[in-house]
Parts: C-alpha cells; sequence; structure tokens
C-alpha cells in the first residue's frame, strides 16, 4: 500500500530529497562556491523530471487515499512548472554571480518551492492543498527578499510576507469553513455535497474564501497588490522566477479545487472568478501604461495575463481549462524569453530597467530587439503571433459559456493593453537617441530569447502538440 | 496552383530580398519581382474556373479544437482583389527598385514588402474568418515596420504608430465580433457563414457583433472618425504610400465589408451605420484634400473621399450599389496608384512635394504629366475615362436612396463632395504642371528614365481602355466580383458604358466639373477662409486622447499602490467583504437545529471584560506598555472561557503560553518607543474601523450560525472517549491524542519546536556577530530607567517560586495522563520557573549558573521522544505504538506506567530547552553592560551599591 502510494509521489521525492541533501552538502563543503554547480544540477533534475513525467504514466492514480492525485492534468501541469524553473534558474546563473548575488541556497530554494507547486497541482484534498501552498510560498518569501542589502527588496519580501500570510489564514478559514459544511476535506467528498442551487451558505463562505486565498497566489486584482512591488524590489533573475513557474502551479491549483471540490457548483463561483478576471484585466492594462520600470510593466502585464487565464477557469467548462492550460503554457514560455531579454541589459555592469533605455535598441542589437518585437507582439495578443492563439482560446470558451460580456471587455481590456507594449517596440525601433548598453554575450540568455521568440512565431503551426496535451488534461479534470 | 501555394508563395519568398541584397539591389529586387509574378500567374491559372462561376478551395485543418482551419478560397471578389493586390505590388517592385535611393537598405524594403503583401492575398483567400483575423493584424504589423521604414524621419515614427495603433486596435476589436458571429452561426468558415444570412440578422447579438467587425473595417479603411491616421502614414517612401493606399491595405476594411455583405448588409443598422459613415468620410476627405499643399496629403485625403464613397455604396445595401462599389473599386486602385507614383516622381525629381513650390512641370516633365493628366480627369469623373463610370454609377444610386424620410441629404451631399472631388483633382493638374516655369525649383525637375514611369504608364492605359471598352474589359470581372459580393448571380440589370442618356446622374457630374473648376478658380480666398476657420485636428485630439489615458493610468497606479501595505489591506478587505455578501445573498441556509443556551450572570461578566479589554486595547494601542496589560486581561479571560466551556487542558495550556508570551513582549517593548505616533488622519482610521467591524459582524454572525446548527459529520470526540482509556490506558483525552493518537504530529512538533529555538539562536549569533552588536550596546534608552532594575522583593519572591513552581510542573506532567496537565504544559511551566531567575536577577546572574545548555535539553527532549518511540518496535509493533501496565509496590497503591509518560518527558525537555533557548537568545539582544548588580544572590539591605546610572537624570 505504502508502497503503491511512494511509487505515485516518486518525482517529488526525488527533487525534495535532491533538494535537502544538496542542502546539508552545500553547508558543511563549499557553501557558496558550490552555487553555480547547484544551479546546473537543480535545473537539470527538474527539467529531466519534467520530461520523465511529460512521456510516462497515463491515466489517474490516487495516492494516500486519494488526497495526492496523478493525472493528466497534473502533470501537464508539472511539465510546465518544472520546466519553466529550470530555465529561469539557468538564465538568471550569470546575472547572479555577476553581481555577488548567487548563494547556494536559492537553487534548492527553487527545487523546494517546485517540490511546493508539484503538491499544489496534484492535490485531492484540502489538507494537501495547504501544504503544497505552503511549501512554495514558504520558499518565495524567502527568495522574494534574497537581496537583503536593499532596503526596497526586504520591503517588497516583508508585504508580500505579511499579505501572504494574510491570504493563507483566509484560505485555512475557507478550509475549516468547507470542511464544517461538506463533513470532509477530500474534494472527492465536497463535490457530492456542493451541489449548485443548495449550497449551504457556510460552504459557499469557505469557497469564497478559499478563492480569495487563491486569487492572491495567481495575484489576481484585488489581491495583486504585491506584485508590483515584490517584482521591482527582487533580483530580476527571481521575478522571472516569479512570473513563471509559480503563476502556473497557483492556476492549476485554482482550477483543481474548482473543477475537482466544486465542480457541481460551477454557477457558484463562475461569476467570483469572472468579476477577478475582469478587474485583473483591465487594472493590469492601464496601470501598466504609466509605468517607467520594465518589471513594474511586466508585474502589470503579469496581473492582466491571469486575467485572461482566470477568464478561461471563469467559463467553467472544459473548453476553457483547457484554454486556460494553453493560454498559461504560452504566457510562461513567453516570459521566459522577456525576462531573458531584460537580464541582458546592463550599462557599465550594472542591471537597466528604465524602458527609456530601450530608445533605438533596434539599431545597436536588431537580432534581439527583432525577437523582443516578437515576443511584446505575442504579450500583446497580436496576430499571427502564438500569443494571441491563447486569447483566442480563452475568449473562445468564455463566449461560448455564455459569458459574452467578459469576452469583449477581455478584448476592450487587450486593446488597452496593446498600448503600452507597442509603445517599447516603438522606442526600439524609432526612438529618440539612446543610451549605449553594454552587449551581453551570454549565450544562455541569447538561446532563450531567440528560442522563445522562435517559438512564438512557429508555434502558430501546430502549437507543438501544445493543445492537444491541454485538451486531455482538461479533459482528466472536468469529469 | 493551389491556393496554398500562392498564399504561401510571398511569404517565402520574402527571405530573399533580404538575402540576395549582397548580391546587389537589382538581385533583390528580382528576387521580390519573381516570386509575386510566380503567385499572380497562379493566380491567372484560375481565370477560367472564376469566370464560370465555381470556387475554388483549399482545406487543411489547422487548429480544429480553436475552430481554425487554414481553409482558402477563391471566388470573384477574391480573384478581383488577389490580382490588385498581386498585379499593383509587380508594377510598385519595379517603381521602388529606381525610387529608392542608395542609402535605403533595399533588402529590408523588399522584405517587409513580401510580407506585407502575402498578408493582403491571404485576406482576400481565406474561407475561415479566424485565419483572416491572423492576416489582418499581420498586415497592420507590417504596414507598421513598412510605414516606418525611413526612421530618420520622426513623423514617419509617429505616423506608423498612429497607423498601428488604429488599426491594430480595431483589429483586436474586431476578434470580439467574429467570435460572435462564428458562434452565432456554429461554424468560422466564411462560406458556411455566407449561407445564414437570417440566422445571424435574427441574432440579439447581431447589432453589437456587426459594430465590432465594422470597428475593424471602419480603422483599417480610414472611415471618419478614425480617418487621421491615414494622411500620417504619409511620410513612408512613396511606393509604400502608393501600395498601401491604393489597392491594399485601406481597401482590407472594404473588402471585409464586401465579403460580409451578403449576410451584413440589407437591414437599417447596416445602412444608417455604414452609408453615413461612407458619406460623412466621402465630403470631408474631399474637402480637406483640396486645401492640403503637400501633394501626398492632398492624395491621401482624396483616397480617404474615395474609401468613403465605396463605403457608403456597401451601406445602402442594394445590389446595384454593390455592384457600383465593385467597379469603383477597381477604377480607384487604377487612377490612384498613378497618381501615388507619379506624385513620388514629382518628389524624386524636384525634390519637393509642395504643391506651392511647383507649377509649370508641363514642358520639364512631359511624360508625367501626361500620366498625371489621365488619371486626375478619371478622379475628377471626366469622361471617357474609367472614373466617370464609377462616379455616374454612385451618384445615380443616390437619387434613389433615401436618408430618414430625406430625398436630397444623400444625392446633395454627394454632389458637394463629387464637386470638391473634381477641384482637388484639377488642382493636381493646375497648380504643379501648368502656369509658368518657376525658377526656384529644389532641384532641376526631368522625366524619370522608365523604370519609374511604365509602372503608371500601364496604369492610365488601363484607365483608358476601361473607360473605353468598359462593358467587354471591366464587364466580365465586375459580374462575378459584384456576384460574389451579393452572393448570387442574380443581378440586376446595369450597364457598363459611357452614355447612359440624360440622366439626373448626368446633370449632377456636370454640375460637379464646372462646380470644381469654380471652386478652384477661387482657391485661394477660401485656402485663407479655410487657415483662418477653427477646426478640430484629429492628430492633436488623439495624442490628447493617449495622454490622458496616461494619466488615468498613473492616477489608478498612484492610487492603489502607494506603497502602504495598509492601503493594500484595506482593497483587499473590502473586496472579501464583497464577495462575503455575494455569498450570503447566494447560499441556503437550513433551519437552527440548537437552543440559544442560557448564559449565567459569572460568564456574562467574564464576557463583557473580554469585551471592554478587547475595545481597550484597540483604543490605547499607542501606549505599547498599558496595551500590554490590556492582552493580558483578554488572554487570562480566554482561558478562563475555555476553562468554563469545559477544556481544562487548553485552559492550562493558553495560560502558560500566555505568561511566556507576555515575558517575550515586554522584551520587545524594551527596544521600542514608549508609544507609537498617529500617522492616518482620522477619516481613514474611521473608515478602516468601520471595515473591521463590518468584517468582525459578518465573521461572528457565520459562527453564530454554524453553532446553531449540527456539524455536517460525525464529531471525532466520542471516538477519542471510548477509546482513550482502552487504547492508551489514559482518561485525559487530550494527553492520550497528544501522546498517543497522533503521537506521530507531537513528535514532529517537538522536533518543529526545536529547529525554531535553534534558527532563533543561530540568527541571533549572526546578527551579534554584526555591527549591529556595537549598535546595540551603544544604546541609549529613550526614557531613563528605573534605578533598581532588580528590585529586591521580585528576587526574593523568585527563588521562593522556583521550587513551588517546578514541583507543580512535576505534579502536572504526573497526573497528566489522567487528569489535566501533561508534558507540554509542565514545559511551559517549569520554563517560566526558570525565566523568572531571568527576569528577577538579570541575564549575567543567571547565566553564570546555567549548567546544562539548553541545546542539550532540546535535544534529549527528542532523543527520549524517539527512543520511546522505536521501543515499540523491539514489541513487534509500529513505530510510537504505546503500551501501558501496572505495577504493584506494596506499601503504595497501585501504579500505571505508559510508555507515553516516557514520551511525555520528551516533550517536556524539549519544551523547556525551546522556550529557553528562543528567549535568551533574544534576551541577548538586550544586554548591556552594566545593567545587573555583582551581587544580585545576596540580599543585604546594608550595603548601597544598586546600579544607579541614570540617577543624575532623574
Amino acid at each position: 500500500m505504502i508502497q503503491a502510494d511512494l511509487s505515485v509521489i516518486l518525482p517529488e521525492i526525488i527533487l525534495a530529497v535532491y533538494a535537502m541533501a544538496a542542502l546539508l552538502l552545500a553547508v558543511y563543503t563549499g557553501k557558496d562556491k558550490l552555487a553555480a554547480v547547484l544551479v546546473w544540477s537543480t535545473a537539470g533534475l527538474m527539467a529531466a523530471l519534467g520530461i520523465w513525467i511529460g512521456t510516462n504514466g497515463g491515466g489517474t492514480q490516487e495516492a494516500f487515499g486519494g488526497m495526492f492525485i496523478d493525472d493528466g492534468f497534473a502533470r501537464f501541469a508539472k511539465v510546465a512548472i518544472l520546466l519553466s524553473a529550470a530555465a529561469v534558474l539557468l538564465m538568471g546563473l550569470e546575472y547572479m554571480a555577476r553581481r555577488n548575488m548567487l548563494r547556494f541556497e536559492f537553487p534548492l530554494l527553487v527545487a523546494l518551492s517546485a517540490v511546493g507547486m508539484m503538491m499544489m497541482v496534484s492535490a485531492g484534498d484540502l489538507m494537501a492543498l495547504y501544504m503544497g501552498l505552503e511549501l512554495q510560498s514558504l520558499a518565495l518569501y524567502v527568495i522574494a527578499s534574497m537581496r537583503r542589502d536593499s532596503v526596497k527588496s526586504t520591503e517588497a519580501g516583508l508585504k508580500y510576507f505579511v499579505l501572504g500570510a494574510l491570504s493563507s489564514g483566509l484560505l485555512l478559514y475557507g478550509a475549516s469553513l468547507v470542511y464544517g459544511f461538506a463533513g470532509t476535506t477530500k474534494f472527492a467528498g465536497i463535490i457530492q455535497v456542493a451541489q449548485h442551487g443548495e449550497v449551504s451558505i457556510g460552504l459557499l463562505f469557505g469557497l469564497v474564501f478559499l478563492i480569495s486565498g487563491l486569487a492572491f497566489k495567481v495575484s489576481a486584482v484585488p489581491f495583486h497588490m504585491w506584485t508590483p512591488d515584490v517584482y521591482q524590489g527582487a533580483p530580476t533573475p527571481v521575478t522571472a522566477f516569479f512570473a513563471s513557474a509559480p503563476k502556473m502551479a497557483a492556476m492549476g491549483l485554482f482550477a483543481r479545487v474548482m473543477h475537482d471540490a466544486f465542480g457541481n457548483a460551477i454557477g457558484d463561483w463562475s461569476q467570483v472568478v469572472a468579476v477577478l478576471s475582469l478587474l485583473s484585466m483591465f487594472v493590469g492594462a492601464v496601470a501598466a501604461i504609466g509605468q517607467r520600470d520594465i518589471k513594474r510593466l511586466m508585474a502589470y502585464s503579469s496581473i492582466a495575463h491571469m486575467g485572461y487565464a482566470l477568464m478561461g477557469l471563469a467559463s467553467g467548462t472544459q473548453m476553457g481549462v483547457e484554454a486556460m492550460l494553453v493560454y498559461m503554457a504560452i504566457y510562461v514560455s513567453m516570459n521566459i524569453g522577456t525576462f531573458a531579454f531584460i537580464l541582458m541589459l546592463q550599462k557599465d555592469g550594472q542591471p537597466i530597467t528604465s524602458i527609456d533605455a530601450l530608445h533605438q535598441y533596434s539599431r545597436r542589437e536588431p537580432g534581439k530587439a527583432l525577437a523582443m518585437l516578437v515576443l511584446l507582439f505575442s504579450l500583446a495578443g497580436v496576430p499571427p503571433m502564438l500569443g494571441f492563439f491563447g486569447k483566442l482560446y480563452v475568449l473562445r470558451a468564455a463566449y461560448e459559456a455564455g459569458l459574452a460580456w467578459l469576452a469583449i471587455a477581455g478584448v476592450v481590456a487587450s486593446v488597452i493593453g496593446a498600448f503600452y507594449y507597442l509603445r517599447i517596440v516603438y522606442y526600439m525601433y524609432f526612438g529618440d537617441e539612446g543610451e549605449d548598453l553594454d552587449r551581453s554575450n551570454s549565450p544562455i540568455l541569447w538561446v532563450f530569447l531567440m528560442g522563445s521568440a522562435a517559438v512564438m512565431v512557429f508555434g502558430i503551426i501546430n502549437m507543438f502538440g501544445v493543445d492537444s496535451a491541454a485538451a486531455a488534461a482538461a479533459a482528466a479534470l472536468v469529469r | 496552383m493551389s491556393l496554398f501555394l500562392i498564399a504561401a508563395l510571398p511569404f517565402l519568398g520574402a527571405v530573399f530580398p533580404a538575402l540576395l541584397i549582397r548580391a546587389g539591389r537589382n538581385a533583390s529586387a528580382s528576387a521580390a519581382g519573381l516570386t509575386t509574378f510566380l503567385a499572380f500567374t497562379g493566380l491567372m491559372l484560375h481565370i477560367p474556373a472564376v469566370f464560370n462561376g465555381e470556387v475554388v478551395q483549399a482545406r487543411f485543418d489547422w487548429l480544429p479544437g480553436l475552430g481554425l482551419n487554414a481553409n482558402f478560397f477563391l471566388d470573384g471578389l477574391g480573384f478581383l482583389f488577389a490580382t490588385l493586390i498581386l498585379g499593383i505590388g509587380l508594377l510598385i517592385i519595379l517603381y521602388a527598385r529606381f525610387y529608392l535611393s542608395r542609402e535605403d537598405p533595399m533588402g529590408q524594403f523588399y522584405t517587409y514588402l513580401l510580407l506585407f503583401q502575402g498578408a493582403m492575398v491571404g485576406i482576400v483567400l481565406s474561407d475561415n474568418i479566424l485565419l483572416l483575423l491572423v492576416f489582418w493584424e499581420l498586415t497592420s504589423l507590417s504596414s507598421f515596420l513598412l510605414i516606418g521604414y525611413w526612421k530618420h524621419l520622426p513623423e514617419g515614427r509617429q505616423g506608423a504608430r498612429m497607423a498601428l495603433a488604429v488599426t491594430g486596435s480595431g483589429g483586436l476589436a474586431m476578434i470580439a465580433g467574429m467570435l460572435i458571429l462564428g458562434h452565432i452561426v456554429g461554424s468560422y468558415d466564411l462560406s458556411v457563414i455566407l449561407q445564414n444570412k437570417d440566422l445571424i440578422q435574427a441574432s440579439p447579438l447581431y447589432l453589437p457583433a456587426l459594430i465590432l467587425i465594422l470597428l475593424g473595417c471602419f480603422t483599417k479603411s480610414a472611415q471618419f472618425p478614425f480617418h487621421f491616421w491615414l494622411p500620417h502614414a504619409m511620410a513612408a517612401p512613396t511606393p509604400v504610400s502608393a501600395y498601401l493606399h491604393s489597392a491594399t491595405m485601406v481597401k482590407a476594411g472594404l473588402f471585409l465589408m464586401a465579403r460580409l455583405w451578403p449576410v451584413l448588409a440589407g437591414t437599417p443598422e447596416w445602412f444608417y451605420i455604414v452609408a453615413t459613415t461612407g458619406l460623412i468620410t466621402m465630403l470631408l476627405g474631399a474637402v480637406i484634400a483640396l486645401f492640403k499643399d503637400d501633394l501626398k496629403a492632398l492624395l491621401a485625403f482624396s483616397t480617404v473621399s474615395h474609401l468613403g464613397l465605396i463605403t457608403m455604396l456597401l451601406g445602402f445595401g442594394t445590389k446595384i450599389a454593390a455592384v457600383a462599389a465593385v467597379f469603383h473599386i477597381i477604377n480607384h486602385a487604377t487612377f490612384k496608384a498613378a497618381l501615388f507614383m507619379s506624385a513620388g516622381i514629382v518628389d524624386h525629381e524636384a525634390h519637393t512635394r509642395d504643391i506651392k513650390r511647383l507649377g509649370g512641370l508641363r514642358h520639364l516633365m512631359p511624360v508625367t504629366f501626361t500620366i498625371v493628366l489621365v488619371a486626375s480627369l478619371s478622379m475628377a469623373g471626366i469622361p471617357p475615362f474609367n472614373g466617370f463610370l464609377s462616379k455616374e454609377m454612385m451618384l445615380e444610386e443616390t437619387v434613389h436612396t433615401l436618408w430618414g424620410g430625406s430625398h436630397y441629404l444623400v444625392p446633395g451631399l454627394a454632389l458637394i463632395a463629387a464637386l470638391f472631388s473634381a477641384a482637388y483633382s484639377f488642382r493636381f493638374i493646375v497648380h504643379v504642371f501648368l502656369g509658368p516655369k518657376r525658377s526656384d525649383y529644389p532641384a532641376q525637375p526631368h522625366d524619370p528614365g522608365p523604370g519609374m514611369w511604365l509602372g503608371p504608364a500601364f496604369l492610365i492605359t488601363l484607365v483608358i481602355l476601361i473607360g473605353l471598352f468598359s462593358a467587354k474589359l471591366a464587364g466580365p470581372m465586375v459580374a462575378v466580383a459584384a456576384g460574389a459580393v451579393t452572393g448570387g448571380n442574380d443581378l440586376p440589370y446595369y450597364s457598363l458604358k459611357l452614355w447612359h442618356g440624360l440622366t439626373p446622374a448626368l446633370y449632377m457630374s456636370i454640375a460637379a466639373v464646372l462646380g470644381g473648376a469654380l471652386l478652384l478658380k477661387l482657391h485661394r480666398p477660401l485656402q485663407a477662409a479655410w487657415e483662418a476657420a477653427p477646426r478640430p485636428e484629429a492628430k492633436a485630439i488623439f495624442d490628447r486622447l493617449m495622454h490622458g489615458l496616461t494619466k488615468l493610468a498613473q492616477l489608478i497606479t498612484d492610487g492603489l499602490h502607494n506603497g502602504a501595505i495598509t492601503r493594500y489591506a484595506f482593497v483587499m478587505m473590502l473586496f472579501i467583504i464583497g464577495i462575503s455578501y455575494y455569498a450570503y445573498q447566494g447560499g441556503t441556509l437550513a433551519a437552527a437545529t440548537r437552543e440559544v443556551q442560557n448564559v449565567g450572570p459569572i460568564p456574562l461578566i467574564a464576557w463583557f471584560c473580554l469585551v471592554i479589554a478587547t475595545g481597550a486595547v484597540v483604543a490605547k494601542h499607542r501606549q505599547r506598555q498599558l496595551s500590554l496589560v490590556l492582552i493580558g486581561v483578554v488572554g487570562l479571560v480566554v482561558s478562563m472561557g475555555f476553562n468554563y466551556l469545559s477544556a481544562p487542558d487548553l485552559a492550562l495550556t493558553q495560560l502558560s503560553v500566555e505568561v511566556v508570551t507576555m515575558v517575550l513582549l515586554l522584551l520587545a517593548l524594551n527596544f521600542m518607543p514608549k508609544e507609537s505616533p498617529i500617522k492616518a488622519p482620522n477619516w481613514v482610521r474611521a473608515r478602516d474601523g468601520a471595515i473591521a467591524v463590518i468584517g468582525g459582524l459578518g465573521a461572528s454572525a457565520l459562527i453564530y450560525a454554524l453553532m446553531l446548527r449540527d456539524f455536517a459529520m460525525p464529531s471525532i470526540s466520542e471516538y477519542h472517549l471510548a477509546n482513550s482509556y482502552k487504547g492508551g490506558g489514559g482518561t485525559n483525552v487530550v494527553n492520550v491524542i497528544l501522546v498517543d493518537f497522533r503521537g506521530y504530529d507531537t513528535f514532529g512538533e517537538i522536533i518543529v519546536l526545536g529547529i525554531a529555538a535553534l534558527v532563533i539562536f543561530a540568527l541571533t549569533e549572526a546578527v551579534l556577530g554584526t555591527r549591529v552588536r556595537a549598535y546595540l550596546l551603544n544604546r541609549k534608552p529613550d526614557m531613563p530607567q528605573a534605578g533598581d532594575a532588580h528590585p529586591m522583593m521580585m528576587v526574593v519572591a523568585t527563588r521562593v517560586m522556583m521550587p513551588l513552581a517546578l514541583m507543580v510542573a512535576a505534579y502536572i506532567f504526573f497526573r497528566g495522563h489522567n487528569l489535566p496537565g501533561g508534558g507540554f504544559i509542565a514545559g511551559l511551566i517549569a520554563a517560566i520557573a526558570l525565566l523568572m531567575q531571568y527576569m528577577a536577577s538579570g541575564f549575567t546572574w543567571a547565566s553564570e549558573r546555567q549548567r546544562v545548555f539548553y541545546h542539550g535539553i532540546i535535544g534529549s527532549g527528542v532523543l527520549i521522544a524517539a527512543a520511546t518511540g522505536l521501543g515499540a518496535w523491539f514489541n513487534d509493533m509500529p513505530f510510537l505504538t504505546s503500551d501501558y501496565g501496572y505495577l504493584y509496590w506494596p506499601p503504595l497503591e497501585k501504579f500505571e506506567w505508559a510508555t507515553a509518560a516516557l514520551f511525555d518527558l520528551g516533550v517536556f525537555l524539549a519544551v523547556v530547552g525551546a522556550v529557553l533557548l528562543a528567549l535568551e537568545s533574544l534576551a541577548r539582544f538586550a544586554w548591556q553592560p552594566g545593567m545587573s548588580t555583582e551581587h544580585a544572590m545576596d540580599i543585604n539591605p546594608a550595603r548601597d551599591d544598586a546600579p544607579q546610572q541614570n540617577s543624575d537624570e532623574v
């Protein structure tokens, strides 16, 4: 019995054991001298696990009495989480090493938070959910304030921690209400009780508090306030990490709770999620316009993107989940490229984050400027880049689920949002006299930037099969 | 040739010019020309099929899950547009080869041009509206690159940006429209959509879909009020203007309106939106065009005007108007492309496009003059050129059109527009080519080489031929294209010929031409009046809009994200209260199953104490010491409440934890100012208070409702009550749960507790190893400290208390298994007893007498607990299974012994060690030299050397 359980969570165990063993090893041997090695080995392990999970396994398996579910949905999310986390780790290596910020804990915290994320998307029980969520969050709190000597970074980390604790409290309160009124913490049991139209008031309160807690994790408006501060304050590699894997995990968890536990009461949560989605899209789009700092801008951009992903979720249909997964996969790949670009920006060895520095960038680095142009168009959702297809997916899902108002609002928000992406393009190609930035020659960043841009262009041919994988994953979740 | 190939060829070909530019400009241009020519030939191979009325198709499922299929089809309309795009594209490629100078990166230019061409061909061949959208936005992007091609010109950059912002946004709006349309029909394939006119027009979503789609069309085709971007896009190199604004990009909007004409047209909404917009645009464009001095601006506004004309015709919704629209599309493309190229030639040779600086070029540039003459006359609507034919058809149609009950509105305005149109056409001829030769041209004008004039010359040949032999040359094309627009071959009767007899349209034409000539005569005074008249400048409005948007964005950002965590929490709480209300509205509430119990007088008093103390904490929280006392009251009442509600274990725990926390808080107060300042204004505090009250009341109401009803699950208490003695050998259920049923959890917890204490210790070590230590040692308290840090009374009391307290701890520990108590509580009590010594006698004194390190105590506690657990293995039981038995010790009563007690000992030790280690570590921050006396233990009133370090300040 226990053996069977353990074999289901083997990937998680491997990663967790690795992280702790490596932590001990590093403490007693080279400490920060080992950091670069650890980054490579962690990234390698996570990528290998991602590929392993992606290629192996089929069907649905449960472990620990249904507390842990390994199904197509979880596998899809895990592959995205592991691969993006690995990519972001590698991208930040040189940046952190050069600025003497590379601590050996960094890759291991990332690995531990990845374990938490894997747990989150596989949770089949409120307890498992909270365990995964906290494992991930605690690692993230630390990572967010990694740059201890910077006031901005520590302040951002502290805010994130306090608000995160508040949201965790909300989530727990919600979970206990759900338990009180459903009599069980298992999703499979809750779904029996939560039937649309006869959901008791306590269960509904539990549901909305759960949603509030989860919304904080996906940084949906109005629980998004920490995002710009953390994105700006944290070192760029950390920001890149925040913008990729944790978002995917939180979204996966969100979908898992909504469909696995409250799949029979879609009408009760779809409106709330729709409101979150609407607010996120608009606040994200409008607030980004006033930003001059590209990291802060990316924070608002990620808020807006979460709004679109939530739109898929709000549909409450299988198509909606599929759309959300496709959207998230595309979003994560776009972000990897964009942050690879941001990581390259530096002047006299100092990182540059002001978008004013991008004036006339295309004249100095035409190749990178072109890649960034592709990525920005994709972020804006302009056809024929891949980002457009993601938007089309969620818009269609929302529209067909009867949320026409949300779909139309989404289009309006994307028109507003296009403005600030295009402004960067405008600066890069037709701006005034620009600054002379250093020429970055990091091959890793170059590969990720170009690769991500290429994905945005060539992905439109068949999306590399992500659409069918997402369809299968959605089918596994929405039954 | 397969439609796939035709659509793909320009994209494939786009690679070559950029690659071949190293082999020379000719190679680059030939590569571009050759691919276009190939695609054009492929298209021409379909002539027999298309003219037979067949629809050529090519289908391929792309992303079926999304409804996006790479389906192409070619009918008369698509054929017409594809021919225009590829045909004029060929001429432009030839022209641009000679137009662009050596400094311009020509390879890039042709690459962009072919990309654009491919996107346009894609639009007109798509059989899937989503695919069409993709190509649609691709034209916005590639035109962005083309318009901004001359990066050194600031107008070029701004023009490009504005064009992209307007057309791109319109395209995005169209996405929604297309989704609605596809959803109404259930398919995204145009061939299916076009069959479902009734379904679409009956749908309640027809109007939103129509508006959203038209937004895309109007922005693309520069219809009022989006017309302003087009003239600004004229900063592009002339070949680009000629291509984009005569035959392709701006016609995309018209194409889409024509394409969807069968299903969208014919309703009053369509008529009033489309025809009115077209009419206004036509008039406005014509009037503005007359007063532009820049040749290209003149042509740009004339393009706007002609696009309006075609839009209006499509808007009429009659079949005959659709025929006229199609015919004018052909005619406009021919003469306007020729005119743009000629304007480019003038600019290229004379180095200026300013009409005021030109004139008298007739003899200097005879070839160009001929071209412009024919094309302009055609634009003015003079027979026998093709412009006359379609303009007359248009005027004829306006006569039959009622607008809001008025017979004269549409024809009247159309006449005025035609009049201005004739005027600016004449102006192009008269003010540029006629008149006396000037001596101050920026460069000596002369005719260019044939490379540049061949293209326009070919086009004006078409202008003349179509004018003369319209029925033969253009007839079949117009018939199939119009047939495709109107969705059937049953076109009403019309005839393409110059002489229709004395119709109202002819009179109007004559009036327009004469009036136009008159207007030109009066141009100078009119121009002056125009300059003086106030008028809204669309670009300024656009800029102000953009500026306003940015301001609004900053306002929102500053309002929401001012960096204060209180603001963040405020917004979050507000939203949570909002959705809680939603939950309250939506949920069902079963009837209460329990009675409200009576409350006795004493609990009520305690409750009042609790409420008052809590309220006082909130009110007085700025005085920190006072609030600490009040918090103590709250804790005490809560402990009593636990006791009252039959949870003595909880009460004991709460009480001891309370004490430890208080000590910790006292320690912390040491470092803080005694009062906290007021920062927020009153109204903010009132607002926050209100939110807090609402939230608190809501939560209480929820709990109240919960407690009046049965739980959804059977209570687990019964099980534990029933099995506590049987399974764990104890009657204190709480303790049995802790050490037995949930022994695993407890084991984990004491480890965590120990680790937490160790981490606090490690952090203290780390911090005190830095400069912080010096700061801490030298800090001056903000208030004078008490004269005697270690008052004698307290020292004596703690000494006496210590053995007593330890005894109580032992007592609590041993009774724990059966009566309230246990290792955890005992540990806290013991820890408090020891803490008292630190407090009373000082840190130095206490640590000097410390024999065992707390680390060791924690470790031994964990080890004892683990060993107890492991012991079970020797009895072939799983880890941590407890056992118990009875021991008879003759003089005494019978004893119960349980392995759980040993485990509890581990808990006890871990708790003692952890609490003391943590507090000791924290206390080290506060330690300063000279704080404690040397003789704290000796109580000798005779000696008077108590520390008086601050006495002089008192």
